[in-house]
């Protein structure tokens, strides 16, 4: 994992480069390699694929802008999510008079060859991320780095300015949370 | 529940979520052997976890990347443009089309009304002498039936006096 993260780190720093030399095409190659993450964490923390994607423009934007001063301190991933969180809990907080209701969207099934037990798949995606909506703004954002982006915690502490302990204790909170959902639903263990 | 069966479960939720170092591990398996109450609160998060993994991943609508790409960079192009071209760009664009054209109907309604008045006319002169005005005082005004009645009054009475005075002041 960690030889990975090296030669993640180590092509982002040549982007990184390329782009301080002026180089757009290093921007747009950054982007392409993180849009996905970043919106899959937008779209997980709001709910709605329209959010989403205002969300993951306005991070790249913002990226765009601040890039000649990324100082290289953190990950640049670590980086781009805790701006793609800030901005999640801001639009969050705006369109909090609004009750946060996951819309359809276009669920990937990686299992799940027979129709039927596609159709238990969808309402089963239905349900969880109903459960996950409906956790407290911080602590949905890091159930959704830990299960979906499956960041170390200690990554999830510097996105959130907290503590590694925190972070964990959060967790716990969260699960057990959603455990008691899941279960109030009849969703069953898989 | 004892401190270790918390510390135990603390763990448990990053052995669910898949980050805990395998020496680690051993223990808890350890002590979820021994203790009945760790190994269900175990299993349902464990459960709850791979629940949450296996809800499915969300993927974006077809031709949804190239189209953000396009306006990415419209966007990146926008913001590197001077003021003035932000500006022009803004008022052109389609989704600002109601507020140029309510814009540009208030501009020309101004423009029209400031070339119909003409310049400001200038203040009526003021038929009341300086002297009179400065013995005007607030309860004349508040105890006369009307100011107009009042300044008439004291045209009237005081003008022959005031050319008296100023007559007597001459050599």
């Amino acid at each position: 994992m960690k030889w990975k993260r090296r030669i993640v780190d180590t092509e982002d720093r040549r982007l990184l480069e390329a782009f301080r030399r002026g180089e757009e095409s290093a921007f747009s190659a950054l982007v392409i390699k993180y849009r996905e993450g970043v919106y899959r964490v937008a779209r997980r923390m709001l709910g709605s694929h329209e959010d989403a994607a205002d969300v993951t423009q306005e991070v790249f934007i913002r990226v765009h802008r601040a890039l000649p001063r990324f100082d290289g301190r953190s990950q640049l991933y670590t980086w781009l999510y805790r701006i793609t969180v800030n901005l999640c809990l801001d639009a969050r907080s705006r369109l909090s008079r609004l009750p946060l209701i996951p819309d359809e969207g276009w669920p990937e099934r990686v299992a799940g060859p027979a129709i039927e037990d596609e159709a238990e798949g969808r309402e089963v995606s239905r349900l969880v991320a109903r459960a996950v909506a409906a956790l407290p703004p911080r602590q949905r954002a890091m159930v959704v780095l830990r299960l979906y982006q499956d960041l170390p915690y200690q990554e999830i502490a510097r996105i959130m300015g907290c503590s590694e302990g925190t972070v964990k204790a959060t967790m716990f909170a969260a699960l057990r949370k959603l455990r008691r959902a899941l279960a109030e639903e009849g969703v069953r263990s898989p | 529940m004892t401190l270790r069966c918390q510390d135990v479960l603390e763990r448990l939720v990053e052995g669910a979520t898949g980050s805990l170092p395998p020496q680690e591990r051993s223990a808890i398996i350890d002590h979820l052997a021994t203790c009945a109450r760790c190994r269900d609160e175990a299993a349902a998060i464990e459960a709850a976890a791979a629940r949450l993994r296996e809800a499915g991943r969300f993927t974006t609508p077809p031709g949804f990347w190239p189209e953000f790409m396009q306006r990415l960079d419209e966007r990146i192009a926008t913001e590197q443009l001077p003021v003035s071209a932000r500006l022009r760009r803004w008022l052109a664009s389609p989704r600002h089309a109601w507020g140029t054209a309510a814009l540009t109907v208030l501009a020309t309604l101004v423009i029209v009304v400031t070339i119909r008045l003409g310049p400001a006319r200038p203040a009526a002169h003021d038929p009341l002498p300086t002297q009179v005005r400065g013995l005007v005082t607030e309860t004349m005004t508040t105890t006369l039936p009307s100011l107009g009645e009042m300044l008439e009054t004291w045209r009237a009475g005081l003008t022959p006096e005031t050319d008296l005075i100023s007559d007597r002041t001459k050599p």
